[in-house]
């Protein structure tokens, strides 16, 4: 970077802050990208993404070049991350290599082990790299191709299964669905494909899953942070939201948050992930407006369901791909959102919390039961049950933790009914791990135990009421307050506001000291009766019913995506986006897009 | 052991083997090991020391045939003889004509992770797959696959093996059972083992109506009847039993899982005794016996490497490979 390399930084940072603070929005998309890229192209890690930031921006070439050279020649890596973003700096910066180069590159997809992988985004990244690898080298014979089959095997493999992933997420839903954290994984393969397929159907089938993924991501979106329920979540991202990958996306596409995401102060984190959206910022794909509008318009508060699905249960299971369901709702102020809860996916299950705009990190409240096991494990995985517990943890560090902050639990079901939650836990004897965390961030504005059993949390403008239904502990950690219950049949009552609604955080709390859940004889019957600060009445019954003022709620009304921005009737494969007057209707079974106006 | 020797000799018979027959009597006895993932890697990435390895007899190190299409996986590894490799992984099931020089692989995208595979010896391009998502077969060397799933009640099918002398007798191990095929997978029965979690199916080297299974938690179970009734075996009667294994004769059967040790048999699977203890690791995947010389014996371990015995299993010596998880040790003449 140089001796004047940390000033001319923080200098374009502050021009590119002055800029969007008074230019629209939309007129400072492309300087978005633009800095992405040359910031990119400062950082010295042996990334594809930073390496094609140096080529298209002319920075830093040689190092470039040996970086590239160095990927090529390294036989301890390869896999599924390695095939895509080889073949799309390639294809992005070909013009650049030298014929040497080049040669190393295509010797790469003979010589290295291009593991495919056992998860969804695993088979996203190898069936695009494969794809456009083998358009880009067709007509060679098996010898030439890591898996002895030919260019044309190839690609009419990656183009199968490109379709058959393309069909069942635009009509059953994705498997590793909503993911703050992988977001990446699919995000950065999709626009590669869009940019590189020559096959004008595949290329529109790119953007039109670009739009998907984003318009999804758009309606659980509050200033940067991915809201809702996430099907798989790091700990890192789930008690910092601002820290994910996802905020990479949103900055770059929807103009949230208000600052680069590399940018580290003492109330912003930095940035977890690397530079994939490198590629998105070299794209040629760009957001459709209506996309940006949905992200980023929180004048009137909303709700938002949807239908997604289970990843692969191969054991233990009576359906395939089970549903799963999402109940959102979003305000200007904060998104409280939930997945019904069970094993919906394992190891990293996020399923519900509040998570509120603020200018603080750790800007999240929600609750949990570490749960795991062998066998939820042998559900997904076809490893022997007894250890693959340790094999998890190995890869994912935390799986058997106590104090872990992500986890998919059968013993934890929800009912959410807009700014009002109740989320029940019905733990068997002999467990692992038989208790209850909550996370409850130390940097409240305030926060009250009150005598009645309410905990209030105020957060600038957003309020947070939660009442346990058995006792706790309270344990002071680094940046948060844990609850910890160890009661097995237990429950929480959780109610969101904000100044705008309710407007004194005093007069919130008013409300909430005058009503108390029903719980009687909850060991035996698992029954919570609530009447919310708005006079709804809900009933719910671990395992059983939820009613909502007398009536059964039904998840077939969620769809496969039901509010005001998004409609998708399940199985359709029609997802129509509305804002205003704005429509735009994406039809993947007929591979079209219309636009109205 | 008959079963690789009818499938060597039906294999180089075909017309399609012819050149690589020349070159039989210049083999030299080998060791595979199939090395799922090494414990001391904690990245998908990190594919340096996986894969399958071979080490010749009377060598001490192990070659890496891994490079380009052996993948980790998650599944187990066959093989069909010394010309013929197979094997099963995550990228789908990998066949090599040349030692393990290259490799090619078969299976597309609908069958997934490949658990186990079977071959017909009596007709080189019927291939049988076991996988999370079900049984396939092949009938054209590999090239096509159909799903072959009829009187199952799970998908998840962990191994799949023919029938010695049947050809169209198939057993497969089920999430919930061990089934049967009497048409070539066409149709299955499901067997009455009488316990739930059947992780290993073996048919006894010299008796052809013996079938043995290792289980879950109810150790070895057994049926002299084709799998008509069942008998627990005495001995590892609440342990999970994840291999089986036998001497070339039957004489010695050996069985092995999770925190078990080796045991052995000598009443064709009626009883059995612990012969190594093993206390240093908590699995062993895979034991087989040198078809040459029934004292020497090898197992494969979930993150220490390989085991090797030359005294009929009293003694055990470390065999190389440290760290990794062996899922599958197979010896070759």
């Amino acid at each position: 970077m140089g001796a004047f390399g940390p000033m001319k930084t923080t200098f374009n940072i502050l021009l590119l802050v002055m800029v969007m603070a008074v230019a629209p929005a939309q007129s400072v998309f492309e300087q978005r990208h633009a800095e992405v890229v040359r910031v990119a192209s400062d950082e010295r890690d042996r990334s594809f993404s930073t390496i094609t930031a140096k080529l298209k921006t002319g920075n830093d070439v040689p190092y470039a070049l040996a970086m590239l050279d160095s990927l090529t020649k390294d036989e301890a890596i390869g896999g599924m991350f390695y095939s895509y973003s080889l073949i799309g700096c390639y294809l992005h910066t070909q013009d650049l290599l030298p014929d040497s180069l080049k040669r190393k590159v295509r010797e790469a997809y003979r010589t290295r082990t291009m593991y495919r992988g056992d998860t969804e985004n695993h088979w996203v990244m190898y069936y695009t790299g494969l794809y456009l690898a083998a358009q880009t080298w067709p007509d060679e014979e098996g010898s030439r191709w890591f898996n002895g089959r030919s260019s044309s095997e190839n690609f009419q493999e990656a183009r199968d299964w490109l379709d058959h992933w393309i069909g069942i997420s635009s009509t059953k839903g994705q498997g590793e669905f909503d993911s703050p954290t992988y977001i990446t994984t699919f995000m950065t393969p999709m626009v590669v494909l869009y940019d590189f397929a020559l096959d004008p159907v595949m290329k529109k089938k790119a953007q039109m899953m670009l739009d998907l993924l984003f318009v999804d991501f758009a309606a659980e979106h509050l200033q940067g942070n991915y809201g809702g329920g996430h099907s798989r979540d790091y700990p890192e991202d789930i008690i910092n939201p601002l820290a994910a990958p996802s905020t990479f996306w949103a900055w770059l596409y929807f103009g949230e948050p208000g600052f680069p995401p590399w940018v580290e102060t003492r109330y912003r984190p930095r940035h977890r992930s690397g530079w994939e959206p490198v590629f998105g910022a070299v794209s040629s794909y760009r957001l459709p407006d209506i996309i940006y509008r949905i992200a980023t318009d929180r004048t009137t508060p909303y709700v938002h369901t949807e239908t997604k699905r289970v990843r692969n249960v191969i054991r233990f299971g009576k359906e395939l791909n089970p549903p799963a369901f999402k109940y959102t709702y979003v305000t200007k102020n904060y998104i409280l959102g939930s997945l019904h809860g069970g094993i919906l996916q394992p190891i990293q299950q996020h399923t519900w919390d509040v998570t509120y705009a603020s200018d603080k990190p750790n800007n999240t409240i929600f609750t949990l039961h570490p749960f795991y096991s062998g066998k939820e494990l042998a559900m997904f995985f076809p490893e022997e049950e007894k250890f693959l517990s340790d094999e998890v943890d190995r890869y994912h560090k935390v799986y058997t933790n106590p104090n872990k902050w992500n986890s998919s639990s059968p013993y934890e079901q929800t009912f959410q009914h807009k700014n009002a939650l109740i989320v029940l836990y019905h733990i068997e004897q002999g467990v692992k791990q038989p208790h209850i965390n909550g996370f409850f961030p130390k940097n409240l504005d305030e926060f009250v135990r009150n005598a009645s059993g309410w905990i209030f949390c105020r957060a600038g403008g957003t309020y947070v009421a939660i009442y346990p239904l058995k006792p706790y502990q309270w344990m002071e950690e680094e940046v948060n307050w844990r609850l910890r219950s160890h009661e097995l049949n237990n429950g929480f009552v959780v109610e969101v506001g904000s100044l705008d609604e309710d407007g004194s955080f005093e007069a919130f709390q008013n409300q909430l000291l005058q009503r108390k859940p029903n719980y009687e004889n909850f060991n035996s019957k698992l029954t919570v009766e609530y009447t919310t600060r708005h006079g709804d009445r809900m009933k719910f019954t671990f395992g059983g019913e939820r009613v909502l003022n007398g009536r059964h709620h039904s998840f077939k009304e969620y769809g496969f995506f039901n509010g005001p921005f998004v409609q998708s009737k399940l199985g359709s494969g029609v997802i129509r986006m509305k804002y205003k007057s704005q429509t735009r209707t994406l039809d993947f079974k007929n591979v079209s897009i219309v636009d109205t106006p | 052991m008959l079963l690789l020797l009818l499938i060597l000799f039906q294999v180089i018979e075909s017309p399609q083997y012819k050149r690589v027959e020349a070159s039989v009597t210049q083999l030299r006895p080998a060791l595979y090991a199939a090395v799922y993932i090494n414990k001391g890697s904690t990245s998908v990435g990190s594919l340096s020391s996986i894969g399958l390895f071979r080490r010749y007899e009377g060598d001490t190190a192990w070659v890496n045939l891994r490079p380009n299409t052996i993948t980790p996986g998650m599944g187990f590894t066959s093989f069909g003889d010394r010309h013929q490799l197979y094997l099963a992984g995550g990228n789908g099931l990998h066949r090599s004509t040349d030692e393990g020089r290259t490799w090619r692989v078969l299976t597309g995208w609908r069958t997934k992770e490949v658990l186990s595979v079977a071959l017909d010896p009596a007709d080189s391009l019927r291939l049988y797959i076991s996988t999370p998502f079900g049984v396939y077969r092949s009938t054209d060397g590999g090239s096509t696959w159909i799903e072959k799933m009829r009187g199952f009640k799970t998908w998840f099918v962990r191994r799949v093996i023919l029938h010695r002398v049947n050809r169209n007798m198939l057993y497969a191990t089920g999430e919930d059972a061990l089934y049967r095929s009497m048409d070539g997978a066409e149709t299955w029965k499901q067997l009455s083992v009488g316990v739930p979690g059947i992780k290993w199916v073996m048919q006894h080297p010299a008796d052809s109506n013996l079938l043995l299974v290792g289980t879950e938690d109810h150790g070895v179970r057994y049926s002299t009847d084709r799998g008509e009734t069942w008998k627990q075996a005495a001995g590892l009667d609440t342990s999970a039993v994840y291999t089986l294994a036998s001497t070339r004769d039957g004489s010695a059967l050996y069985a092995a899982g999770f925190q078990t040790g080796v045991w052995r048999s000598m009443d064709k699977g009626a009883t059995w005794s612990q012969v190594w203890k093993a206390p240093d690791f908590d699995a062993i995947y895979s034991v087989c016996v040198n078809p040459r010389n029934p004292d020497h014996l090898m197992a494969g371990t979930n993150g220490s490497g390989v085991f090797e015995s030359f005294d009929n299993g009293r003694s055990w010596h470390d065999a190389g490979l440290p760290t990794a998880i062996v899922r599958q040790v197979v010896m070759y003449p």
